[in-house]
């Protein structure tokens, strides 16, 4: 640019030779001095123009001080010159009639010294130079929290502060403090700066104010006070919101449900609550975001380092509740009434993050099914059984959860966490089953349930986290402690009549009518240590070890209904599981290529102890050591443009859920009975995934792909006897080898026309061969299912949208034992969606979904469709209510129907479950509401 | 040599999102807003008297993973008044040949410290994107280069600002060696070659698309 000028000079000079007449142009030429009147060289001097400061033109000066702009158009100027220390100079430059505009000597002030070491390079704030007077920012100084802006203004240089609080500012008394420019404090100056905090305070201002009775007046006795200006931090970071809604339906469904969080710079506090009987069990994802705050997300807690695969445990109690708030409602069938409130805290500041939160959920499900279940048998035999069952299960959980993460310095980090949940509940189950031979329509046999079961449970899980980083990048050191204790208490009362019909008497499997009363307390302790190591450059090594100790114990009694112990079914154990794993993984990453290899020794210990009762002499003892090696290996490639390519290979090991281990019979369906296997070994599966995906943004096109493909050894499958005469099934855990699947998946999107409609086609396969025993004959069941799907989204405009999306499968299942019963499955669903906005902030919304379901061979050819419709009025200027009117399965179609077709039976079911109803809702929202024309998400 | 680090601050930038409603934003900003320490990058700039090169800096993660840095190279050459830039971006790598052209820009009355240099403030608008752009350049290195695309300032800008705090690129070391030559070559240009104009058509038109299609323009290009 430098050059530029004199290039520029020297075109605009032959240019001036022509157009030596016309005096357009001008020099402008001066020298800059120091205060010394020592010449400065080497300062930089620029053009601006004096409407906006813009920069027309810059140079530098000589050895002598000495700058001269040639050629400049003639105009008004400002003239800067800058330098180190100095007060940059500024002067009007008017264009002369002569040629040059000589300025003579500029004098350049310094800057104090004061200012220049303390303001910016000590507390490095701006200084912003008006004339000769200097301001700056005085939020660059730091004081210790919880000092007041006294404090603050002591470390501010010119600024004097005596011992009653008396302000002096370059050496004159300050008369006045204002707030935001406003007089909040009356006429003690004193009273602002004692009584606010420091860290309120975003900027302060020092300077000459018209005295008050120059400002009444109106007439400027040339007086000036000097005032101190405070400016409170915009509150950027404070704020405060909640909605509440508030329905009423048809068929008595009612739903209230609201949410208020407020939040500043540091603290957080949101309360909750829903009551619903609509099926909305938790909290939505977005809403569970809003309650936890900055807390939602601590992508750090993971305690267990190393390969993320290779052991994994099986709990008992499927039905075990989470110990965290569970999020998103699953899609349940059956009718429910829900209630749930809580409470959180949040304390965040760069060193200290704390968090606290209560939650309470209560819920009542009531399921009504019927089911109709056919079971091969070897040799073209079945058997089909019918079911009518109704359960009605109430659970109420407390959870409370703490977090605690502190920065002890740059290099250490610690993490606590405690979880705890009390729950209790019941549940009631009355069952008829019914079971017809060979497809004979008379009943062969039949038995009545009615179990009523109590439990309470609770659970409690301790994290400690420490983390380290060492002075040399990358090399990192972290170790975690966990404990986690478990009790479940509960007391069934089971009752079950059976009867068979044409057969010999002492065939018949006996009634059962008892109570069981189960203790299981489960202790877990478990540690981890992970080293990483920079080898180079590019290469990392990641050692780590695995530890862990888990304790269960069941205490089973079993009682008639008189209180007389059944020993035959009673049972004590306890199980101790000790895990061990060392491994480690070396990395090699560069330019956006990461591969991976690892290998792992893992070790299991088991001893089991089994028993009639807690008591008991005759104690059976299994004792088991399990060793296996786990290599683990993934490559990630970053390819050009958006592009990824990866790929893995793992291999998984299971060890054998207790329940399956224990030798013990569990009669609680009379005809369906479990029995344990003690021999049973731990499970392992080869894992394998290669993925390919690519994203243009600028064409908004984007494809992915994937392949994956497992293999299990050592597969625990349930072998199943079943009794010709009585037909009652015994299902024992084995295990077999060379079950496996492979899964494919193809997508691709594009845009049709660019903003106003998108297409996504997608397709796949999956490939499975399951294996088990049925009356010790090996049948394979293959699953192949293909699906194809599109999504079509039209977004014309503003007032319109429209989406449309189906998704077409077919599953061909075939079976070794009993090729009559291979079958086809075929599974569509079609969905449309509409939005239209209509004048008056009117609102229309709706959804179709519409499944079908077919199966030949048993005639079963099933359309639901579900429609559901809305229309709103978004009310108010500012947005902040909506009235709303929906109706929800209009057609009246919503009956839960499931089908399966598994290794040696297929089965349907339905469920009766929520249907049509209609709502009127209103919603009133703090930050507004706003009409959901789009869907959301970036793809 | 500068090494700048650039700091993006998204909770902030997405609060300015017109598109998205007010309990959206106030969710980012209650999740990630109290603790919103800039998603930073580095890049640094090779220069000499007339020529500057400025690239991505790549440095490998803490924890030792390593994504890919898109290409992106600078370069300006003071005294024949050119530039070429390499810059993959939308899923294309584009070649820019052109004339320097440098912004308007306007000199305030301002001074501050940036890495041991006075700095003296200038403000400029970005009118494609439009932004509000702060710098601050020293006088006490008198070449007109600055981070990524910014120029023509009587002195090095050492700090950059876009709107007031959304985006800080800020000098993190400044060092004078002497250098080897190879520094302020260019990679092989290959990519689609454009000039300024087309530059500004390109963003100002996927700026366009993704407003229209509510997303947010920033994930594919620099904000």
């Amino acid at each position: 640019m430098k050059k530029r000028l004199l290039l520029l000079a020297v075109l605009v000079h032959t240019v001036t030779l022509v157009f030596a007449q016309t005096p357009t142009k001008f020099n402008i030429k001066g020298i800059a001095i120091d205060s010394g009147n020592a010449v400065m060289p080497f300062a930089t001097v620029m053009l601006l123009q004096p409407k906006d400061s813009t920069l027309v033109n810059f140079g530098r000066t000589d050895e002598n001080g000495a700058f001269e702009f040639k050629n400049v158009k003639k105009a008004n100027y400002i003239l800067k010159i800058s330098f180190v220390g100095y007060i940059p100079f500024q002067i009007d430059v008017k264009p002369v009639d002569g040629a040059v505009n000589d300025l003579g000597q500029l004098k350049l002030k310094p800057i104090a010294k004061e200012l220049m070491e303390v303001v910016v390079k000590t507390a490095r704030a701006p200084l912003n130079i008006k004339g000769d007077t200097i301001e700056y920012n005085a939020a660059s100084f730091k004081v210790p929290p919880g000092s007041s802006v006294e404090d603050l203004l002591r470390k501010l240089p010119g600024v004097q502060i005596d011992q009653d609080g008396n302000i002096k500012a370059q050496g004159q008394d300050v008369k006045k403090v204002t707030v935001d420019g406003k007089s909040f404090f009356g006429n003690d100056p004193k009273a602002a700066t004692k009584n606010l905090p420091a860290d309120a305070i975003t900027k302060i201002q020092i300077f000459n104010d018209k005295s008050e009775q120059a400002k009444a007046t109106g007439v400027d006795d040339g007086k000036k006070e000097k005032t101190v200006n405070l400016e409170l931090k915009d509150d950027f970071k404070k704020g405060g919101f909640g909605k509440v809604t508030a329905a009423l339906g048809t068929d008595e469904r009612a739903e209230l449900k609201g949410n208020y969080n407020r939040f500043d710079t540091k603290q957080q506090f949101s309360v909750l609550g829903l009551g619903n009987n609509i099926n909305q069990t938790g909290i939505s994802r977005d809403d569970f975001q809003d309650f936890r705050g900055s807390q939602a997300n601590n992508w750090g807690d993971e305690a267990d380092f190393g390969f993320s695969s290779g052991v994994r445990f099986f709990y008992d109690n499927d039905t075990e509740e989470s110990i965290s708030i569970p999020v998103g409602g699953r899609n349940f069938q059956g009718f429910s009434e829900n209630y749930a409130g809580g409470a959180n805290y949040n304390y965040d500041t760069k060193k200290t993050k704390f968090s606290s939160n209560y939650y309470y959920n209560q819920t009542q499900q009531l399921v009504s099914k019927k089911s109709e279940r056919e079971n091969f048998l070897s040799n073209n035999n079945s058997f089909k059984t019918d079911e009518d069952s109704y359960q009605n299960r109430i659970s109420r959980n407390h959870r409370v959860s703490l977090r605690f993460e502190q920065q002890i310095d740059s290099l250490n980090t610690l993490v606590l966490i405690g979880n705890g949940r009390m729950g209790d509940g019941t549940t009631k189950f009355n069952s008829l089953q019914e079971i017809y031979r060979n497809g004979s329509t008379t009943k062969s046999n039949q038995t009545t349930i009615n179990n009523f079961n109590e439990f309470n449970s609770t659970a409690i899980a301790l994290i400690g986290l420490y983390r380290h980083k060492f002075k040399k990048k990358g090399r990192n050191f972290a170790a975690s402690v966990t404990y986690n204790y478990n009790i479940s208490d509960g007391e069934a009362s089971q009752s079950s009549v059976n009867e068979l019909f044409g057969a010999p008497v002492g065939s018949i499997p006996a009634n059962i009518n008892q109570i069981n009363f189960t203790n299981s307390p489960r202790n877990l302790v478990k540690s981890s240590l992970l080293f990483v190591e920079p080898l180079s450059k590019k290469f990392f090594s990641e050692t780590f070890y695995n530890f862990s100790l888990r304790r269960d114990a069941v205490d089973r009694n079993v009682q008639t209904t008189d209180g007389i112990r059944i020993d035959s079914l009673s049972n004590y154990y306890n199980n101790d599981f000790m895990f061990n794993r060392f491994g480690t993984n070396v990395r090699y990453n560069h330019k956006g290529v990461n591969i991976s290899f690892g290998l792992a020794a893992q070790h299991f210990h088991f001893d089991g102890n089994f028993a009639r009762s807690k008591n008991a002499t005759d104690v059976q003892h299994i004792s088991r050591d399990i060793f296996a090696w786990i290599p683990a290996s993934s490559i990630n490639i970053d390819l050009k443009n958006n592009r990824y390519l990866w790929a893995d290979y793992t291999k998984e090991v299971s060890e054998p859920a207790i329940k399956d281990l224990q030798p013990i019979i569990d009669n609680s369906n009379t005809l369906y009975i479990r029995v344990g296997n003690p021999n049973l070994l731990p499970m392992s599966t080869h894992r394998a995934f290669v993925g390919y995906n690519m994203f243009n943004p600028g064409s908004f096109t984007n494809m992915f792909f994937n392949l994956n493909y497992g293999y299990n050894i050592n597969q625990v499958i349930y072998n199943q006897t079943v009794d010709p005469v009585t037909l009652v099934t015994t299902a024992m855990p084995t295990n077999i080898s060379g079950g496996q699947n492979l899964g494919s998946y193809l997508g691709f999107g594009f845009p049709l026309k660019k903003t106003k409609s998108t297409l996504n086609l997608n397709a796949g396969t999956n490939i499975s061969k399951n294996l088990i025993y049925i009356n010790n004959v090996l049948n394979t069941t293959r699953n192949n299912n293909y699906n194809f799907g599109f999504r079509l989204d039209l977004t014309p405009s503003d007032k319109f949208t429209f989406y449309a999306n189906g998704n077409f499968g077919i599953t061909n299942t075939k079976y070794s034992i009993n090729t009559t019963q291979n079958q086809q499955i075929f599974n569509h669903t079609l969905g449309a969606e509409m939005n239209i906005a209509l004048p008056a902030g009117i609102y229309f919304s709706s959804n179709l979904n519409y499944r079908i379901s077919k199966n030949e061979r048993f005639g079963f050819n099933q359309h639901i469709p579900i429609l559901y419709a809305s229309m709103y009025k978004i009310l108010g200027k500012a947005k902040k209510a909506e009235i709303r009117l929906s109706g929800y399965d209009l057609l009246k179609k919503n009956i839960g129907i499931n089908q399966y077709a598994y290794q040696n039976f297929v089965s349907t079911e339905q469920t009766q479950t929520l249907s049509r109803y209609f709502m009127l809702s209103f919603t009133y929202n703090m930050r507004g509401v706003s009409a959901k024309m789009r869907r959301q998400g970036w793809f | 040599m500068i090494v700048y680090e650039r700091q993006e601050f998204w909770s902030k930038i997405i609060g300015q999102l017109t598109y998205l409603s007010n309990e959206e934003k106030d969710r980012v900003k209650q999740t990630w807003g109290k603790n919103d320490e800039g998603w930073k990058s580095k890049t640094k700039m090779y220069f000499n008297a007339n020529e500057s090169l400025l690239t991505n800096l790549e440095e490998a993660s803490e924890y030792g993973w390593s994504s890919r840095t898109e290409d992106y190279y600078i370069y300006r050459n003071y005294e024949k008044e050119k530039k070429i830039e390499l810059i993959e971006m939308l899923g294309k790598t584009y070649v820019l040949e052109d004339s320097l052209r440098a912004p308007n820009w306007k000199v305030l009355n301002q001074i501050k410290d940036v890495a041991g240099y006075i700095c003296m403030k200038a403000v400029t608008e970005d009118t494609v994107k439009h932004q509000k752009i702060t710098a601050w350049f020293t006088g006490d290195i008198p070449v007109s280069g600055g981070p990524e695309r910014f120029y023509g300032l009587p002195g090095m800008i050492l700090e950059l600002e876009i709107n007031d705090g959304d985006v800080v690129i800020t000098a993190s070391k400044v060092e004078f060696k002497k250098l080897e030559g190879k520094e302020l070559a260019l990679p092989k240009l290959k990519g689609k070659k454009i000039k300024d104009a087309d530059y500004d058509t390109i963003i100002a038109k996927h700026i366009k698309d993704s407003i229209k299609s509510y997303r947010n323009p920033y994930w594919a290009i620099k904000y």
